[in-house]
């Protein structure tokens, strides 16, 4: 399981005491209290009792709204979902699942934004009911490859009048490795069949192509009779077949002299052709300087390249020149 | 199935919220009636014509609105430095300007936010412009409006804030944000504002500094003139506005209405159509006239001392000090109702009338002592025709007399003793003549028609005949105009109204200075309107009399009081539930019992509940596959809960099959398979035999089992 994978589910539910929490004003706040000291210092100057009256209904309401502010973030629960992959420059969807562990009092308008890590985001919930859990996504397109950390998220709001912004943060640490951008890759032979990454190896196994005839032996399967030969020869004839091995593909990046932008465009090429050559179905194995992914196929060996391709970093001095197999097709990525 | 939309679209519904709070607050700050009429119909214009107007001023014309706000902003200045205009009314009037200004350029949070600043200051404008209970009335308008505005302003520039432009507009302009029951919410937020504010206003230690305090101001003055025009016509209206609140020590006992003159001034001076006031108005000097001796004997008898404690509304009094029957010993002025009143002194006019100055204080408080014990007509009678210089205005006879007057005069008072002149006048005038409300019109000589052809008048022509025919007998009698009775109010006081208003005579006899005579039919006296709107009115001013009581006047010793109350109170209460005291095992019970009908009525109310709920349309009857499917699922959940994989609730099945597959993906086919018939039983039609989905089921249970 790759890296990304196994950070999608750390959920967050590390309970912060309740007393931190952090208070700001919003704008309109800022004149909103500014105006009630002003009216409450009026109400003390001149004794006027309406005065007193609208004093206590602006008192009242920043009251009200630190409570209820308060209720929202009480029991709410986030955890974050990353994507599996997720590519340089191509947008990702980071998903919040947001759960009200409230059994009765509904969570209004909060806020989730990524704090302390290296991704900025954030998500709004207008509503969510008591009892109820809720998704919202945000979308985020990486700038560079390589390891992307999650830390924190915070969770805000300034319900109900948007007068402060009352937030709490929630641990949640999560990694992302981001590949590196998708470029096409250079031009190559054209592509002949979709099977030519396997080709027959001279020797007797499981492939297609037919190795030698002999005589059928009981209990074999029914598939290995050669029905043509059986006819004209009167009994059963069974097929030996060849094996076939797959095209072995290796792709080599010799970054020793190579960083910035060059190692990049050196890095993303390599993968467009590591990309390439386990789409044509070849086992392709990586040799880089200092570090070698043995020959493989599938999905799994796809996401470990590319988690290997998006962690390189500027080959240290002295470091070996790559070591491609000898048997395998070298496709040579020059910075 | 899909939700009725009955909302109205957010945008709309804030910028609604938003042109309340403002409307809510201008209302607060022009019932004042200070603003002036160029305001009063300036905003409600701008206010409506808002919408329109914003489509063609956008953008536009910023500079000559610069220019205008500038200029008014320097006028306004000017006014105030030079003391023509009070800086709290000029700070008023500008903040509307500027609030027209934002109406008819609002754009963005800006000027949304602007507009709510700017409502909060008209509406503490409005708490120093004025005390009435018009202003509690927007007040709490206010608080509900402006809880909308703010909550929904926020959610909107969140919205904006947060989602892409084409999301934004999609919840803006939808109807599901915004419903009656999120409105009705936000209302009840405001009632726990509003609680909140009650209990901050009660609590709020009352130490004021008293430096910049407002300056008085005039205000408009009408009703108890100083003349009498008798050659009015049409008919007088009844006027149910309250003129007086008292409240009476001893109070009357068993009576709703109040049979009491309420004196106010003397007409002594005929002007050939009615009666006007002497010209020297206050030349009595600043203190009460001695009580006379026939009355210090009657008092020393058995003294009837009244105290009333009067509360004179603004706009009625006209300067003049209304007193109850009886001979007035004592008058204190209480402390100003309005925060930007004067002190204020006691004048007694020529006449013996009560003159308070200065006059332009608004409402007036007062408390007026009078010794109600009166001599008898035996002890009247007899004390000769000497009368003494202030009386001699009185026994000036009008320069044209009918003949017919003055043969009524002789045949009625020739002869007689004066007081018995006088009982004898007012006995034929109320018994020869009848009351009506309907005025003739011009008349030559209004009292000689009144007595002899049309026989019927209201008050003023009844005194005014009787002041003639007393003085024509040489007998000093002047008209006295006043109000008469006093309605019951639910606030704890008599309330006496305009449509009250009376007029009477006063007789003089020395010893005892002016004797009070009426000679209008008592069916005649005071108002006679007691329908819906005259017992709103009076229900109206009974909210006014406890607004002001218990918010206007609040002061530091009503704050001590309340709380000392409030403790004792408590205290009280928890004596009386203490098992030691008597009574306390009954009263426990009293308690259990209001505390079984609240959890009756809770349970009526969540039965009542239950009722609505089933009574609703509800969705469509499923069929027996459908069901099945159902059950099914619920049951698959269970299992694969039970199997250690922890389902969020919200999950859909194909979610489910993907959650399944990430966590027990020996368990994942199963969970495939089971999701597919389910789903395709639910809503594609298909069947789902009971043997299948139990088939179903087995297999997910074997799978779950399995650890490979």
């Amino acid at each position: 399981m790759n890296r990304a994978a196994a950070a999608a589910f750390p959920a967050a539910r590390v309970a912060l005491p309740a007393w931190r929490r952090r208070l700001r004003f919003t704008q309109l706040g800022r004149w909103y209290v500014a105006l009630t000291i002003g009216i409450g210092l009026a109400a003390i100057n001149t004794g006027n009792n309406l005065l007193f009256l609208v004093l206590g209904l602006l008192l009242s309401s920043i009251v009200v709204s630190g409570l209820l502010s308060e209720t929202s973030l009480r029991a709410v629960r986030v955890e974050r979902r990353l994507p599996a992959s997720a590519s340089v420059g191509a947008p990702a969807l980071v998903g919040l699942s947001v759960r009200n562990g409230k059994p009765r009092a509904p969570s209004v308008g909060l806020a989730l934004r990524e704090k302390g890590g290296d991704t900025l985001g954030q998500g709004l919930l207008l509503l969510l009911g008591a009892g109820r859990t809720e998704e919202i996504s945000y979308r985020f397109t990486p700038q560079r490859r390589g390891l992307h950390r999650f830390e924190q998220l915070e969770l805000a709001t300034r319900a109900p009048f948007g007068l402060f912004e009352k937030s709490r943060d929630l641990d949640a640490p999560g990694e992302l490795v981001v590949f590196p951008r998708r470029v096409p890759p250079p031009a190559q032979e054209p592509r002949q069949l979709a099977r030519e990454g396997e080709r027959s190896t001279g020797r007797p196994g499981q492939g297609l192509e037919v190795h030698a005839l002999r005589d059928h032996r009981p209990g074999e399967d029914v598939r290995s009779i050669h029905w043509r030969s059986s006819a004209r020869a009167g009994k059963l004839i069974g097929i030996d077949r060849e094996e076939e091995r797959r095209r072995q593909v290796c792709v080599v990046l010799d970054h020793r002299r190579a960083s910035g932008a060059a190692l990049e465009a050196a890095v993303e090429r390599a993968a467009a052709l590591f990309e390439r050559a386990l789409d044509s179905g070849a086992d392709v194995s990586l040799a880089l300087c200092g570090d070698h992914l043995p020959a493989g196929s599938g999905e799994r060996h796809r996401l470990a390249g590319l988690t290997l391709l998006a962690l390189l970093e500027a080959a240290a001095p002295g470091a070996p020149a790559p070591a491609p197999e000898s048997f395998a097709s070298v496709l040579e990525v020059v910075p | 199935m899909r939700a009725a939309i009955r909302g109205t679209s957010l945008l709309g519904a804030q910028r609604w919220a938003g042109s309340l709070t403002l409307a809510a607050a201008f209302a607060a700050c022009a019932v004042s009636g200070e603003l002036g009429a160029t305001l009063l119909v300036l905003f409600p214009v701008a206010l409506l014509g808002a919408p329109v107007l914003q489509r063609h001023l956008r953008g536009r014309y910023d500079w000559m609105w610069t220019a205008f706000l500038g200029l008014g902003l320097v006028v306004q200045a000017a006014q105030v430095v030079g003391g023509r205009l009070d800086a709290v009314l000029a700070a008023a009037q500008f903040a509307v300007l500027l609030a027209v200004h934002r109406l008819w350029h609002r754009r963005g949070r800006r000027d949304e936010h602007l507009l709510l600043l700017l409502s909060l200051l008209l509406l503490c404008a409005g708490a120093a412009l004025s005390a009435e209970l018009l202003f509690g009335v927007c007040f709490l308008l206010y608080s509900v409006v402006a809880t909308w505005a703010l909550s929904l302003t926020w959610l909107r520039f969140e919205i904006e804030d947060a989602r892409s432009p084409e999301q934004a507009a999609a919840l803006l302009h939808g109807r599901r944000l915004v419903t009656p029951a999120v409105l009705g919410a936000l209302a009840g937020l405001a009632l726990v504002g509003l609680l909140g504010s009650a209990a901050i206003f009660i609590a709020f230690p009352r130490v004021t500094i008293g430096g910049l305090r407002r300056a008085s101001s005039a205000i408009p003055i009408a009703g108890l003139g100083d003349q009498i025009d008798l050659s009015r016509h049409g008919v007088i209206a009844d006027d149910p506005r309250v003129v007086l609140r008292v409240r009476l020590d001893p109070a009357p006992s068993g009576v709703e209405e109040l049979p009491m003159h309420w004196r106010g001034r003397a007409l002594e001076v005929w002007t050939g159509r009615g009666w006007r006031a002497r010209a020297d108005e206050r030349g009595g000097g600043f203190w009460l006239a001695a009580l006379p001796g026939l009355r210090v004997a009657a008092a020393r008898r058995s003294a009837a001392p009244l105290i009333a404690d009067i509360e004179a509304v603004s706009g009625f009094s006209d300067g003049i000090v209304l007193t109850p029957e009886g001979w007035p010993t004592n008058v204190s002025f209480q402390r100003p109702l309005a925060a930007r009143a004067s002190a204020t002194r006691l004048v007694r006019a020529a006449n013996g009338d009560l003159l308070y100055a200065p006059v332009e204080i608004g409402d007036l408080h007062y408390v007026v002592r009078t010794e109600r014990a009166a001599p008898a007509l035996d002890e009247l009678r007899g004390k000769g025709r000497r009368y003494p210089p202030e009386a001699a205005a009185s026994l000036e006879v009008p320069a044209e007399v009918d003949a017919r007057v003055r043969d009524l005069s002789q045949r009625l008072a020739g002869g007689k003793d004066p007081v018995d002149a006088a009982a004898a006048v007012e006995r034929w005038l109320s018994r020869s003549l009848s009351y009506t409300r309907e005025l003739a019109g011009e008349q030559k000589d209004p009292i000689a028609h009144f007595l002899f052809e049309s026989r019927r008048g209201h008050c003023e022509l009844f005194s005014s005949a009787m002041v003639v025919l007393l003085r024509l007998a040489g007998i000093p009698a002047r008209n006295v105009t006043g109000y008469y009775g006093g309605v019951h109010s639910s606030a704890g006081y008599w309330a006496v109204r305009a449509g009250d208003a009376h007029s009477w005579v006063e007789v003089y006899v020395p010893g005892a200075g002016f004797v009070p005579f009426d000679p209008t039919p008592p069916s005649g006296r005071g108002g006679v309107d007691r329908g819906a709107w005259s017992g709103l009115v009076l229900a109206w001013d009974g909210l006014a009399q406890r607004w002001r009581a218990f918010v206007v006047d609040y002061d530091l010793l009503s704050q001590q009081r309340t709380l000392l109350q409030l403790g004792r109170t408590l205290r009280e209460a928890g004596r009386r539930l203490s098992a030691a005291r008597p009574g306390a095992p009954e009263l426990r019970a009293a308690l259990g019992q209001v505390a079984l009908g609240a959890a009756l009525l809770a349970l009526l109310a969540a039965v009542w509940r239950r009722v609505r709920r089933r009574s609703r349309p509800r969705a469509a009857r499923l069929d027996p596959d459908q069901r099945r499917a159902q059950w099914l699922w619920r049951r698959a959940r269970e299992r694969l809960e039970r199997g250690g994989v922890a389902l969020p609730p919200a999950l859909s099945p194909r979610e489910v099959i993907r959650w399944t597959a990430e966590r027990r993906p020996q368990a994942a086919p199963a969970v495939e398979q089971l999701a597919s018939a389910v789903l395709a039983a639910r809503w594609g039609g298909f069947e789902l035999p009971a043997g299948r989905a139990r088939e179903l089921l087995r297999e997910l249970r074997r799978r779950l089992g399995s650890r490979r």
